[in-house]
């Protein structure tokens, strides 16, 4: 029989132990698991062994889960953090709130009556709970807790190799143990000596090794596509500091010094301050009474300490703006990717960091209706067929708009905004035509494109993840697994 | 934003058709609908329409929008007769005042309701939490006028709403839910804001809450309104929505002497706008009477100025119409988003990637090239993260935040190789070898630099693997490094290396000390390196954008 040397010397060993798993024989033969199993399947093929491969499922608790199985479920934990009743407006402050409360109304814990949250005593462990004691009970508990993130499946296979009848016959019989050829050498190759050679067969059963490739992050790659569209729309490339003084943050965009959003419980205030820059008065004066424009301003009061306060920029409008202020004549069509900051818990769909995506063109004579043409034209290269637009509000365009994207598994989804620079943004550094402006978080893109429901598995990573994701983003189900935020 | 709680019955009412054609149009005049329940529909507007903060004023833009009663609603105000005096001792605790007198009113559960929401919206959005404009809605009949606005002592009494006893201004701030609530507002100052009627009994403790005294209920004929505020214009808006809104429902404005003016007067303010501007702004040609017509839709009182200019009137209850483009902007919306057409300009630009973005680029091609996976490791971390598991001082440079929400994230990261010892922690489960890479800007005082990080482990993981790919990485990106010890102490000595470029360090690698392993709880070796990105040929200088 035209067996192979390793094929030969795997099957003197199974003769004496009849049967084993892979590793054993490994370290026996002196070759790699996967070796082994690659004989085990050539001589299967002949039918002098028999390969078992069990596929076996194992679980793990995820980071999440591990903090649950021991401090409980978040609706168990708000569960326990009140008596009889509380009224809802005062749960909602629990940090758990956002879980919680949903999961409790859908286990029948508890009901909302009249704006109170009521204990219906009707809280038992339920299959989820025991589940999360003990992985091993499976069922439905287990499933639901994979719904949830908290327990991650991993597929092990096993191999168990043993002789067959027919085998261990053929090995009695003798087995000529000549050398065959694995590896060709280049001695082989160059003499033509190959030609004399009795050359080794491999298994195609045996599963291939798996290899990762050094690789471009998921996330990464969905940037790099905006970024490819806009600069093939002919879009120059902003870049900037992730330190910004509140006057280019918020003071040049017209937010007013006391607007919600410059408040502590939503930026990142630093204790460093930044000089502000030359003719920054006239900034000033718009913020007082609107400059030489027909605008009133905001009237009140204009404090220089208040803008020269640096925080982490809250929007990458901040980079447009001083771009704006270097390139003040037409045509200008820029855009930036990067981090922007906001003061935000971390959960599933919030993070303090975060991607945006900002554009905006300036030239003679471009109106509104060119700002819906851009974002028609961009979001159908991002692969929205459908685009529409209704009214939206930003303190520094106006017009504003609210576009919305169709996603077929979601329907229309609301994705960034955009409008005109207001005469109050733009007067003050000298730029007199129109600027058109949009924005979207890149995140919410990015986890329809990679069928995410986490945002932090970006940031995050788990290195699984990032080698099983293919590079090529094409075939995946856009959509799959998203769950909408806001 | 503030969310507004719209019942069916009431809004059908006011607005005069059915709740189906009111929701389908509530986002096309600029809102975002929340939830739509049996009863109620809870709907979320822009922060710069409070005049849009109750079903009375939603009513009037939508019969606007709609077509059912369009051009500007016309309020008369009467005098009342009563006065209102406004104590000099305020000019520096909380200066301004203003005041209506509300007659016939017919409230029941949903206007008190509908009312309630508005001035709690107000508060939010106007008054900015009560600091810049707090509201006060009184029963007139409870009190006798003229009244008073005094700086008051602060052992001064009442009996504050929802309470059964007299209490010192200084207890209510104490002890009152809403006296702790909003004592900030006014506990710097040596007296408090109090509105006393002629007998000297206490209508009102501003900012904070009104007395038990003059509470309103389904009884109440008429009312007496309180604004209080440090920004005279935010008053005087806050007075005229709520006045706007109380008219609509069939009662009498009437007005009341503060010192020499009377409050309010309701009148609309003028602005000339040019159809031109509104043409070339909006891409769609609009003459004076076609601007006219939509302007009107959204309750603009509007007509034809000459050929190219239009007389705009605009409603008292419009705090937000600072420029002619505010108006332009509801021009828009009364044609309808929907119905534009959308085009590309001609404008003709080339593209270009940003010089530091291309080295990015760059390097994260080499990286890959060189077997290692990206990852994308947040900017905000911690002092353990970045120097004690490393064993490293903290830089000096070290950028805080004043306000950090987690004790994970109270600074910004000066170095990517922590980050990426952390990730490997993360990823202990999974199979080596992990080679990992990050490439991304760190901060050092204000400024933001570029940077490129690698880590390596396995079990042959070594200082001659971080070698290697140290001399790789500069060679493929033109650095011209010489190398020398290094003594970072993340490292083991003898096998780190500095990476010196133009007599500066630009980078450092070698094999990560056993004590930071066993700091981030890993058990093989780990090769690492981290270069400076600033010091790539081409780059373009601090923060330079082409």
């Amino acid at each position: 029989m035209d067996l192979s040397p390793n094929e030969k010397r795997l099957l003197v060993l199974l003769e004496k132990v009849k049967t084993a798993d892979p590793s054993g024989l490994a370290t026996e033969m002196g070759v790699s698991p996967e070796s082994v199993i690659q004989y085990a399947y050539l001589l299967a093929d002949r039918g002098l062994c028999r390969v078992e491969k069990e596929v076996r499922t194992t679980y793990a608790l995820t980071e999440e889960g591990q903090r649950y199985a021991s401090e409980g479920l978040p609706e168990r934990q708000l569960l326990g953090s009140f008596n009889e009743k509380i009224p809802m407006q005062e749960l909602t402050r629990h940090p758990l709130a956002r879980i919680g409360i949903g999961q409790m109304k859908r286990k029948g814990w508890v009901v909302v009556r009249g704006g109170m949250v009521e204990k219906t005593g009707n809280d038992a462990p339920g299959e989820d709970e025991l589940a999360l004691r003990d992985l091993s009970r499976g069922g439905p508990g287990l499933a639901e807790l994979r719904r949830r993130n908290l327990v991650t499946e991993n597929l092990e296979t096993q191999y168990r190799i043993s002789v067959t009848p027919e085998g261990l016959e053929c090995a009695r019989r003798g087995l000529d143990m000549s050398e065959e050829a694995g590896t060709l050498t280049r001695e082989q190759i160059v003499s033509g000596s190959w030609k004399g050679l009795k050359l080794r067969r491999y298994s195609l059963k045996a599963p291939p090794r798996k290899v990762y490739p050094g690789k471009i992050h998921p996330y990464q790659r969905v940037i790099e596509e905006m970024r490819e569209i806009l600069l093939c729309m002919g879009f120059t490339e902003i870049y900037g500091g992730i330190v910004q003084s509140a006057f280019w943050n918020f003071d040049a965009l017209f937010q007013p010094q006391d607007h919600p959003a410059r408040e502590m419980q939503d930026t990142f205030y630093l204790k460093e301050t930044l000089p502000l820059p030359e003719g920054y008065e006239r900034v000033r004066d718009m913020h007082l009474f609107g400059g030489n424009t027909s605008s009133t301003g905001w009237g009140g009061r204009w404090s220089r300490e208040k803008a020269e306060q640096c925080v982490l920029r809250t929007h990458t409008t901040c980079l447009s703006i001083q771009h704006l202020a270097t390139h003040p004549e037409p045509p200008v069509k820029a855009f930036c990717i990067n981090r922007v900051y906001r003061r935000e818990a971390i959960d599933p769909t919030h993070l303090p960091e975060f991607e945006q995506l900002e554009g905006i063109v300036m030239d003679r004579d471009v109106t509104f209706r060119h700002l819906l043409g851009f974002l028609k034209e961009f979001y159908h290269r991002m692969g929205f067929s459908g685009v529409r637009f209704r009214p939206g509000y930003f303190p520094y365009t106006e017009p504003s708009v609210e576009p919305e994207v169709y996603v077929p598994s979601l329907g229309w989804v609301e994705m960034g905004g955009a409008g005109i620079f207001r005469q109050e943004v733009t007067a003050p550094f000298g730029i007199t035509h129109p600027v058109l402006a949009w924005g979207l978080g890149v995140s919410r893109i990015a986890m329809l494109r990679l069928g995410l429901s986490d945002l932090r598995l970006l940031y995050k990573s788990d290195i699984g993840w990032v080698r099983e994701t293919p590079s090529w983003l094409h075939g995946l189900d856009k959509n799959a697994g998203v769950q909408q935020c806001r | 934003m503030p969310v507004i709680r719209l019942h069916y019955r009431y809004l059908e009412k006011m607005v005069g058709t059915d709740k189906e054609t009111i929701l389908a149009n509530l986002p096309m005049i600029g809102s975002d609908i929340e939830r739509v329940e049996d009863d109620h529909v809870d709907v979320e507007f822009f922060p710069n329409r409070p005049d849009l903060f109750s079903v009375e004023g939603v009513a009037r833009a939508m019969r606007g929008f709609l077509g059912m009663e369009t051009g500007l609603p016309r309020y008369s105000v009467s005098p009342s007769g009563i006065g209102f005096s406004v104590d000099p001792g305020l000019a520096t605790i909380r200066p301004y005042l203003g005041s209506a007198v509300i007659r016939n009113v017919n409230l029941d559960e949903e206007s008190i309701l509908s009312l309630m929401g508005l001035q709690e919206a107000l508060h939010w959005a106007v008054g900015r939490g009560r600091s810049k404009v707090a509201i006060g809605i009184h029963d007139l009949d409870a009190v006798t006028p003229p009244f008073r606005y005094i700086a008051a002592e602060k052992s001064r009494a009442f009996v504050p709403l929802d309470f059964d006893r007299e209490m010192t201004l200084d207890q209510i701030l104490d002890e009152h839910p809403k006296g702790k609530a909003y004592a900030h507002i006014v506990s710097d100052f040596p007296r408090y804001p109090l509105i006393i009627d002629a007998r000297g009994r206490v209508l009102s403790f501003p900012p904070i809450i009104n007395g038990e005294l003059t509470r309103v209920t389904q009884e109440t004929r008429n009312l007496l309104l309180d604004t209080t505020g440090t920004d005279e214009r935010a008053v005087a808006t806050a007075v005229n929505i709520i006045c706007t809104a109380l008219a609509d429902t069939g009662a009498t404005v009437q007005s009341v002497t503060i010192g020499e003016r009377e409050c309010p007067s309701l009148a609309p303010s003028e602005r000339i706008v040019s159809s031109d501007d509104a043409s070339a702004l909006l891409g769609v040609s609009l003459d004076p009477p076609s601007l006219s017509s939509l302007l009107e839709k959204m309750r603009y009182g509007a007509e034809p100025a000459g050929t190219s200019h239009v007389r705009v009137l605009i409603p008292c209850y419009r705090a937000d119409i600072m420029h002619d483009w505010d108006i332009f902007e509801d021009a828009a919306i009364a044609h309808g988003y929907g119905n534009f057409d959308a085009e590309m300009p001609r404008t003709f630009t080339v593209g270009a990637p940003h010089p530091v973005m291309a080295i990015y680029a760059v390097a994260r091609e080499v990286m890959s090239g060189l077997g290692f996976q990206e990852v994308l490791p947040f900017t905000l971390t911690n002092e353990k993260v970045l120097a004690t598991k490393m064993q490293r001082p903290l830089k000096d440079s070290v950028l805080r935040v004043m306000h950090p929400i987690s004790e994970e994230q109270t600074m910004v990261r000066t170095d990517l190789l922590p980050l990426l010892l952390e990730m490997c922690q993360l990823n202990r489960h999974r199979e080596l070898p992990q080679r990992l890479y990050a490439v991304g800007d760190v901060v050092g005082g204000t400024q933001t630099l570029p940077r490129a990080a690698c880590v390596s482990t396995h079990a042959a993981a070594d200082f001659s693997e971080a070698y290697a790919i140290a001399d790789a990485l500069c060679r493929e990106l033109a650095v011209a490094v010489s190398v020398e010890e290094s003594d970072d102490p993340a490292f083991i000595p003898g096998r780190r290396g500095a990476l010196v470029s133009g007599g500066k360090n630009v980078g450092v690698f070698g094999e990560i000390h056993p004590a930071v392993l066993n700091a981030w709880e890993l058990e093989h070796p780990v090769a690492a390196v981290e270069i400076d990105l600033t010091a790539v040929p081409g780059y373009p200088g601090q923060q330079g954008t082409p």
